[in-house]
């Protein structure tokens, strides 16, 4: 009787030790990759164990050896040495496992051989845990598409339920590429994004936190096996798909069909013909248009082309006759400020130029007087007219400006023509102007002020143009182009097309067709 | 005539009494109600202030192993002993658990305290206040988990007694280490294991 309980202690006794020698011998395998250490060190349970190789080919007496180890400045307290041959790598390691293991303190181990110390280490044994992996791992099918429920239970370990982290890896069968969850504390875990109707390798392992304890990973649990849920297209969702996408369809036709028309008008539009506005041309005359012209001759249509086939009257104010044939005089509108500036005009002239101009004028001689003064614009400068200092306004166009590399004093910006006059001219040549605004160069009359030009120039612009020295009296003017043949029968006056405003003298211009535009100020002049 | 006079006078007696009584017994009904409203420190549970010190005390290593030049002097420190057997510990009761938390606490709050005058090092001076503060803090939790313990004086000045329960260090970085295993340790075991704390879970 006692003989068989003897055995079946012993026997328990073998079975314990042998997997806890597994335990050992499997945690002893995967720490002896660690080559940092010389000895290696980790705590299973509660025990902290010690083990170093064996260097090289001796006799294989762990007896040789001596473990020591103390803490907290007490002494040195030894510990018996064990030896353990690892089957896979064919190597024997001696380990010491203490029997009272301190925590939270520094230890200090140390191993001798023959009196003569081997290592030293010193270490924290909480820093060292190496935990038993997590236990009853389950995968279960959750149900839905995709998913899988991932549960376990921690290794049995006391104060150190909450300071436990785990990972879980998993991947599909037969596939080595992994995925890995890190997850705290929690020992339940749901993996997403998974794939339909397929089955999954499951393990997980687990560490401490390190915040109070520190350790190794733990070994990987067995594999655990769990296929997701087929994924499947919802009957009831495919069923709503259609019914929407036919509802839409039948929408989409119906509003075709009521807006066809306006639809078709925008994707294929009529090529616009212009039978709307010859009423009949193509209907009654066949495309006949000199008969439907004579037919339509009252229409407000054939009028107003009757309009524009003449020529717009061009109303020129004269302001210096040179006595030619009635050409300038037909034109002229204003008398006085002629006049005027007749009057001014002989006070201050030069002769030259004034007696060639009293000379009585034809054509040929005017195209000469032209050409020389084309030649000399100096003389120019010392005319009459521009001597005279009435206000002028000078305009030219500003492309003609480019043309010149003078610079016309025109376009000197005003205030350097204010400061070259001076300062009593300006108020002696004061004539009744109104609005009279000034140019300034670039065709725009800009101020509202007479001025006077003690010395500028008049550079003869290219021909095609002329410009006229208005002498305003405040009357608003409306100067068309002139063309060069109409430049030789006026003469040599410099004629100005300017368009601006002048609220004062509205009525001097009743011409029709002629607009008097107003506020811009702009003027274009000719120039010669 | 006298008898109006006496009745009078024990009257006023009578009357002044009473109010006295009167009032007193309003006083003592309140005491009663502020005694029986007081109700006692909710216990503070959460292991993770205790683990945010523990952080916080490692900063400090953290920052002492990089400190260049007014790191302190090297002097003698008394500090607990932070060494925990767990069989041994879990042998003890909880009071005595308690009391040698305590002790420890007010230990290292004294050693601390000593350290920061010789720290000029301005980080290193601002992890040591932090932890000292977290020392008090940790008295706090401790208040509050109701363990009735003596409450233990901070002692004065710098001539402990060296007793069993104290080690001597020469420097500040093992202060610090002991500071560090000790939160680690005792205090973390006692705090997980406080019967206060366990009630709230089960």
């Amino acid at each position: 009787m006692r003989n068989d309980r003897l055995k079946i202690v012993f026997v328990l006794c073998l079975a314990f030790v042998s997997t806890g020698g597994q335990h050992l011998e499997s945690k002893v395998a995967q720490l002896l990759q660690d080559k940092a250490e010389d000895i290696k060190c980790f705590v299973e349970g509660k025990d902290l164990t010690c083990f170093w190789e064996e260097e090289e080919e001796r006799n294989n007496l762990h007896d040789q050896y001596t473990f020591t180890y103390s803490y907290e400045n007490k002494k040195k307290m030894a510990c018996v040495v064990s030896s353990l041959s690892l089957l896979a790598s064919n190597k024997t390691v001696f380990f010491c496992k203490l029997p009272k293991t301190p925590f939270f303190t520094t230890l200090v181990v140390q191993v001798y051989r023959d009196a003569q110390m081997l290592y030293s280490r010193s270490l924290n044994a909480e820093n060292f845990l190496f935990l038993d992996p997590p236990r009853n791992l389950t995968v279960t099918n959750s149900g839905k598409e995709g998913q899988l429920n991932v549960s376990w239970l921690p290794p049995p370990l006391k104060y150190m339920d909450d300071s436990l982290i785990y990972e879980v890896r998993y991947a599909m069968e037969g596939s080595n590429m992994g995925k890995v969850e890190v997850i705290k504390v929690s020992t339940m875990l749901v993996l997403l994004g998974l794939q339909s109707d397929t089955r999954y390798k499951v393990w997980v392992r687990v560490k401490p936190d390190g915040v109070a304890y520190k350790g190794y990973w733990s070994a990987w649990t067995e594999p655990v096996f769990g296929v997701t849920p087929p994924g499947d297209m919802d009957p009831l969702i495919v069923v709503l798909v259609l019914f929407i996408g036919l509802i839409l369809c039948l929408l989409s036709l119906t509003v075709i069909l009521s807006h066809h028309k306006f639809l078709l008008k925008k994707l294929w539009p009529d090529i616009p013909t212009p039978e709307h506005k010859f009423p009949g041309l193509f209907t009654v005359y066949k495309g006949d248009f000199k008969e439907w012209m004579s037919q339509n001759n009252g229409s407000i249509w054939g009028r107003s082309v009757h309009v524009y086939a003449e020529e717009l009257p061009s109303p020129l104010e004269v302001l210096s006759e040179v006595s030619l044939t009635g050409h300038a005089t037909s034109q002229r509108e204003e008398r006085k400020p002629v006049e005027e500036e007749e009057e001014k005009e002989s006070e201050r002239s030069d002769s030259r130029l004034t007696d060639r101009w009293r000379e009585p004028p034809h054509a040929h001689w005017l195209m000469e007087q032209l050409r020389a003064l084309q030649d000399n614009p100096e003389s120019l400068s010392q005319s009459s007219l521009l001597q005279s200092h009435d206000t002028y306004v000078t305009l030219n166009q500003g492309d003609n400006e480019r043309q010149d590399d003078d610079v016309f004093e025109e376009t000197v910006p005003l205030q350097t023509l204010f400061t070259t006059a001076g300062t009593s001219s300006l108020s002696t040549s004061r004539s009744d102007l109104g609005s009279l605004q000034q140019s300034s160069g670039s065709g725009r009359l800009s101020s509202q002020s007479s001025f006077e030009y003690p010395n500028h120039t008049w550079p003869p612009k290219g021909p095609g143009y002329a410009y006229m020295a208005v002498a305003d009296s405040g009357v608003s003017m409306d100067y068309s182009p002139m063309s060069s043949s109409r430049i030789a029968e006026l003469g040599k006056h410099r004629m100005y097309t300017n368009d601006y405003k002048n609220d004062i003298f509205p009525h001097k211009w009743p011409l029709s067709g002629q607009h008097i535009k107003s506020g811009s100020g702009s003027c274009t002049g000719t120039v010669w | 005539m006298g008898s109006v006079a006496e009745r009078s006078k024990a009257l006023d007696l009578g009357s002044s009494l009473s109010g006295g009584v009167g009032l007193v017994s309003v006083l003592m009904v309140f005491v009663w109600l502020g005694e029986n409203q007081v109700s006692p420190l909710r216990p503070i549970c959460d292991l993770r202030v205790l683990d945010h010190f523990v952080r916080e005390a490692r900063d400090s290593e953290v920052i002492m192993r990089g400190c260049r030049g007014g790191c302190g002097v090297m002097k003698s420190y008394f500090v607990p002993l932070t060494s925990v057997d767990f069989a041994v510990w879990e042998h003890t009761d909880v009071h005595g658990q308690a009391v040698e938390v305590q002790t420890g606490l007010s230990l290292l709050d004294q050693a601390l305290n000593n350290a920061m005058k010789t720290v000029s090092n301005s980080p290193l001076a601002s992890a040591l206040e932090n932890n000292i503060s977290n020392i008090h803090s940790l008295g706090q939790i401790l208040h509050s988990l109701d363990l009735q313990q003596a409450r233990s004086t901070v002692l004065p000045d710098d001539s402990v007694p060296a007793s069993a329960q104290t080690q001597e260090v020469s420097s500040l970085p093992e202060l610090l280490q002991v500071q560090s295993s000790f939160l680690r340790g005792k205090v973390r075991l006692l705090l997980s294991a406080a019967p206060a704390c366990q009630r709230q879970n089960s």
